[in-house]
């Protein structure tokens, strides 16, 4: 009987403090993602004078939120590989750009919507998937970030929005660029889309 | 300390202080090396891999004028990429052999969506109040329970064509005719969506190919079946008339298109405007959306 309980202890001693650990990713990710949120919802930063002072803390929280070297790497996957050491320093601050955009246009689109944060998912030994849900007037909306473990701090490098992998769907737009082209091409192509902005 | 292996713990009826020490500096030593490791050069062992790979890709185009410049990878952030970054953004595929149809109907649709549809679904949102409109779309999705309910079941979940089941019956009569999803909002029961190209996909039927329809958008060739299945199931589908396709049963279906559209009016511009190729991101994101449906 004594026996049963010391193993049961000790099964508790051992599930404590991953579950402790679970809790920092998620509140990482909200905590960023909430600056973000607030950034844009800030009634002092409106109008053509908080435009840019806006645009400034947005690039700096999504910096604090995003490993944007990461998420270049695995959108392009192999093709990185193929981009001298400049152009890979010149695709990430492209598609960051690009990115953000996109990225602050499709959360702030739903700013008065409540964002819960659920779950942690380990997804491998440096990646969690943090899942959250925005509650829109027509159905709950599911957004999961995955984040990496980097020097102590966790970054997210996919955002997957009800099932569409952010990564993944670039990834495919690239590659039938660079299938037939050299990585100028793309490059080229990325500076005509953000210089049209 | 007095320390000769973990086992001894389960044999021990008294649990000495000093032992209760010896246990909790193991397990510390144990945690501290996972998170080391966790945290740790994960990286090395991987990147060979990924430079084999990229050794076959070199010798299969040769062409390439920076040959020589990704020999001297950087070793910071910037080097090569590793298996596991290569493999994690690799997506589900469609095969796309009527493209140039696909796209020309993707433009038209374009401008169907700027010319007609939005103007139309923002005027229409101008003049209902959100409150109604939430309520006619609780009325098209439970109008849809027929095809939830028999595609679960199809699909090996009686237990979700049940639950659809009494969705549909408690949001038809408390819910006045469906008006309100009160099954959720007052009793909170989760339901399970599901249409029949989910079920051929849940048989092992592929897409086939991807297909853009006029006006209806993205589809595949699996997914044109599935539709056609869930037409079927519709009860709307059965009003003015005989005829599959009537007057009636269209005026219904693009009724629900407007009241869909003005609840999510941008969305479309925001995924154009954050594309490369917006047909591309369109195409794939819906067969990753169609994925995920089936994981479920």
């Amino acid at each position: 009987m004594k026996k049963r309980i010391y193993k049961i202890i000790l099964l508790m001693i051992l599930i404590l403090p991953l579950n402790v650990l679970a809790g920092i990713p998620l509140d990482t990710v909200k905590t960023n993602v909430n600056s973000v949120i607030e950034v844009m919802r800030d009634p002092k930063l409106k109008g053509e004078a908080g435009k840019k002072v806006k645009e400034q803390r947005i690039v700096a929280a999504a910096d604090k939120l995003f490993d944007f070297v990461e998420l270049s790497k695995r959108t392009l996957g192999l093709n990185w590989n193929k981009f001298t050491p400049e152009q890979r320093r010149e695709f990430v601050e492209l598609y960051k750009t690009i990115l953000k955009d996109a990225y602050v246009e499709k959360i702030t689109a739903y700013t008065d919507e409540q964002v819960n944060f659920t779950k942690e998912v380990p997804l491998s030994e440096t990646t969690i998937e943090v899942q959250s849900v925005i509650m829109t007037k027509s159905g709950p909306v599911p957004i999961f970030y995955r984040v990496i473990k980097k020097d102590n701090a966790w970054k997210v490098y996919d955002v997957v929005i009800e099932g569409v992998s952010l990564i993944s769907n670039y990834r495919t737009q690239f590659r039938e660029i660079l299938g037939n082209n050299p990585p100028e091409t793309l490059l080229e192509t990325l500076r005509k889309k953000v210089d049209k902005k | 300390m007095n320390c000769r292996g973990l086992i001894q713990y389960f044999e021990i009826i008294y649990f000495p202080i000093e032992k209760m020490a010896c246990l909790i500096f193991l397990f510390h030593l144990i945690i501290g090396f996972s998170t080391v490791y966790a945290a740790g050069p994960a990286r090395s062992p991987e990147a060979g891999v990924a430079e084999e790979q990229q050794i076959v890709e070199k010798s299969a185009d040769d062409a390439l004028p920076n040959k020589p410049a990704a020999r001297e990878e950087p070793s910071d952030e910037y080097g090569n990429v590793t298996e596991e970054q290569v493999v994690s953004g690799e997506g589900p595929h469609v095969a796309d052999p009527l493209e140039p149809w696909n796209r020309a109907i993707y433009h038209f649709n374009d401008k169907v969506y700027f010319w007609a549809l939005k103007p139309v679904a923002t005027g229409y949102k101008y003049v209902l109040p959100e409150g109604i409109r939430g309520l006619f779309s609780n009325f098209y999705k439970n109008i849809r329970a027929p095809i939830r309910i028999l595609n679960n079941f199809l699909q090996g979940r009686p237990g979700y064509a049940g639950i659809e089941l009494a969705k549909l019956l408690i949001n038809s009569t408390i819910g006045v005719g469906g008006l309100r999803d009160c099954a959720t909002e007052c009793f909170n029961i989760k339901g399970r969506d599901a249409d029949f190209g989910q079920t051929l996909g849940k048989y092992g039927i592929g897409h086939g190919f991807y297909f853009v329809w006029p006006f209806l958008g993205p589809s595949s060739a699996r997914d044109s079946v599935g539709w056609g299945g869930d037409w079927a199931l519709k009860p709307t589908t059965y009003l003015g008339g005989s005829e599959w396709i009537n007057p009636v049963n269209i005026g219904i279906y693009a009724h629900e298109a407007v009241n869909t559209t003005s609840f999510h009016i941008g969305d479309y511009e925001t995924l154009k405007g954050a594309a490369i190729d917006p047909y591309v991101a369109m195409r794939d994101a819906y067969i990753q959306y169609r994925a995920k449906a089936l994981k479920q």
